[in-house]
């Protein structure tokens, strides 16, 4: 379904889907932009990047899976375990980028197939992204165009702005989007033929103004194969401080860890809980006995680049990396996925 | 309500026996599902177990899936879950999820001598397919098992490799002289050479130490067996079990899931990081 919908209309929209929990950026008190439940005060619809990417609503960087305690009735300890699924009403992401919702595509992937995991989908299947093309690249750092996705890119969104000036072109892909549409019907527009051809401009300029580029991704991919035993991996891990920013702030990272908290040990009463976890981190694969089969910065680094860039490819086609650029713009010391993937590419060349 | 691949079942310890007393003590529990509830297997899967306010550790089911009365796992006490398991008696709950992994491919295996390696605590996966091998022997030709430990204390199921000697050649090994053991001394790998299986119609399968593995696999070859004829089973740290939390890959293979059980011909082709 495609509309146009009036920029002064806007707001009356968003007003209209007050029995939805609406999700829009919003600067916090430090000054940093990222995705917050909407009041009734005014959001910007600039082209921004957030500090997290909204992955953290459809998988909260902490989420209860069950609660357990114990009970003492006489000298009869019982115990009991109660699963706590979320409970969640529907739930739409005002200006994702379309970089952004490519990420939750992938995270579709990981957390559906033969085990489907019932936290995620609960919250997924409620919600609909609503996303803007980037007309001018939110990052310096976005590279989207590399790695088959475009600033205009659709993939799971269920509606895709368009900036037009007064208005904004409106396409929805799915039954959600439509949904979302219809109510507040009144407000959109059959779009004019000359507002398609504008649509289809902004389009294809936009991808003109992305500023990096990671060429040939695909044959990097195959490339990688045999570069498991490179010395790169320890050139290019040297300075990294294993703080995990890369991992966490990525959009399509999804690495997690479940423990158990304690509330009260006796009688035992304590919840178990998934929390973000990454590969960035030592201990993330160190058995008990104390071995670990990623024992160093470079071993870590390549997980992170091939598990991206080679194993997703090789599971799902499909490049785990979004080009959104946090990794580069916010690793505090400079270590950017591009020129590792540049020398990858030029290496024995 | 949808399936919950999370939610752990409750099941009761019916039995606990001190396999290894001392620094690597091992224990095995049988456990009883609280509800009667139903948990189907192949040899060679693993379940995920949980201590509740402790946390959950993945550990090898031991029993044969054609017992249907209960399930068993050899514990050795390592981490902070299985020390507390350690710690558990007769009667506690537990949580049982699962089963996870490939399993062993072991009707691919009719027809076939099987030969059986162990090393210490790695005679548990195996005990699942032994049991399993026996319960239908008409199926296969021969059966045999070389296992071995650090000391005699080390050795698991010792009972029960008693009365197995009755139905198969049994070969144990322990790594240093002991004043009253009279069977081989020296490494399993090494004990692999002495013992001379031979590979015709033969699958040998191998689960203990990395480096036990290791060695064996290199022995295996020399005494002729093919890389599609030796199969091992890979450990890597777990927490999900179903290939989502993203720690236990080795390549683009998730342990949890696409394992642990491997042949030596699709393992050397992974990167080795297990
Ligand atoms: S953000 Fe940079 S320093 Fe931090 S773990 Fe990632 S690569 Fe290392
Ligand atoms: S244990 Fe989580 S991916 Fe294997």
């Amino acid at each position: 379904m495609e509309k146009t919908l009036a920029k002064k209309s806007f707001s009356q929209w968003v007003k209209k889907l007050s029995s939805w929990s609406v999700y829009i950026p919003r600067k916090d008190e430090e000054g940093r932009w990222n995705y917050a439940e909407a009041d009734s005060g005014g959001v910007s619809l600039d082209v921004l990047q957030t500090t997290l990417p909204p992955k953290k609503i459809l998988f909260p960087q902490r989420e209860v899976f069950l609660e357990f305690a114990k009970t003492l009735a006489g000298n009869r300890e019982t115990l009991e375990i109660k699963e706590v699924l979320p409970e969640v009403k529907p739930t739409v992401i005002i200006g994702a980028r379309p970089c952004e919702a490519r990420a939750a595509w992938m995270l579709d992937e990981v957390f559906g197939g033969d085990f489907k995991d019932a936290y995620y989908w609960r919250r997924r299947d409620q919600t609909a992204l609503v996303g803007f093309a980037c007309t001018i690249p939110p990052s310096e750092n976005c590279f989207c165009t590399s790695v088959e996705g475009s600033p205009h890119s659709e993939e799971g969104l269920d509606i895709l702005l368009t900036d037009l000036g007064d208005r904004y072109y409106v396409q929805s892909m799915t039954a959600k989007g439509e949904k979302l549409i219809s109510a507040a019907k009144e407000l959109f527009e059959e779009p004019k033929p000359e507002a398609r051809k504008q649509v289809k401009a902004a389009h294809a300029e936009s991808e003109k103004k992305i500023q990096r580029q990671l060429k040939d991704a695909r044959p990097i991919a195959e490339k990688l194969k045999g570069m498991f035993d490179s010395p790169l991996w320890d050139e290019e891990s040297m300075s990294c401080l294993r703080c995990g920013i890369c991992t966490y702030l990525c959009p399509s990272c999804h690495c997690f860890d479940i423990s158990d908290e304690v509330d009260n040990p006796s009688p035992l009463r304590g919840q178990r809980v998934r929390t973000w976890d990454t590969c960035q981190f030592p201990d993330f694969t160190m058995h008990s006995s104390g071995h670990n089969p990623r024992p160093d910065k470079a071993s870590r680094l390549r997980q992170r680049l091939l598990h991206k860039f080679q194993y997703f490819i090789q599971v799902y086609d499909k490049f785990m990396c979004v080009g959104c650029g946090r990794c580069i713009t916010l690793c505090p010391v400079g270590i950017d996925i591009i020129k590792v993937l540049d020398k990858v590419r030029d290496h024995g060349a | 309500m949808e399936l919950n691949v999370y939610t752990p079942k409750l099941a009761k310890i019916v039995q606990a026996k001190d396999e290894v007393v001392g620094t690597r003590a091992i224990k095995t529990f049988r456990t009883e599902f609280a509800n009667g509830a139903r948990f189907d297997y192949r040899c060679g899967q693993c379940a995920m177990l949980s201590v509740f306010g402790k946390g959950e550790a993945m550990i090898s089911i031991s029993s044969s899936p054609l017992i249907r009365d209960y399930l068993q796992f050899s514990i050795l006490r390592t981490g902070r879950v299985t020390a507390a398991l350690h710690d558990m008696e007769v009667g506690d709950l537990i949580g049982v999820r699962g089963p996870y992994g490939n399993g062993f491919p072991i009707d691919e295996w009719r027809g076939k001598n099987l030969v059986f390696i162990g090393g210490g605590i790695g005679l548990a996966p195996l005990w699942s397919v032994v049991q399993t091998a026996l319960l239908r022997k008409s199926e296969f030709g021969t059966l045999s098992l070389i296992y071995g430990a650090r000391t005699s204390r080390d050795l698991v199921f010792k009972d029960e490799l008693a009365d197995l000697k009755s139905q198969m050649p049994v070969h144990l090994s322990i790594d240093v002289a002991e004043p009253d053991w009279k069977e081989f001394v020296g490494f399993v790998p090494t004990n692999v050479l002495e013992k001379k299986p031979s590979p015709a119609n033969t699958i040998a399968i191998t689960c203990g130490p990395p480096i036990m593995i290791k060695f064996v696999i290199k022995n295996l070859k020399d005494l002729k067996f093919e890389d599609d004829q030796i199969y091992t089973t890979v450990e890597n740290k777990m927490k999900c079990g179903i290939g989502k939390c993203g720690r236990c890959n080795i390549g683009f293979h998730y342990v949890c899931k696409d394992g642990p059980v491997y042949s030596w011909a699709e393992l050397k082709k992974l990167p080795q990081e297990y």
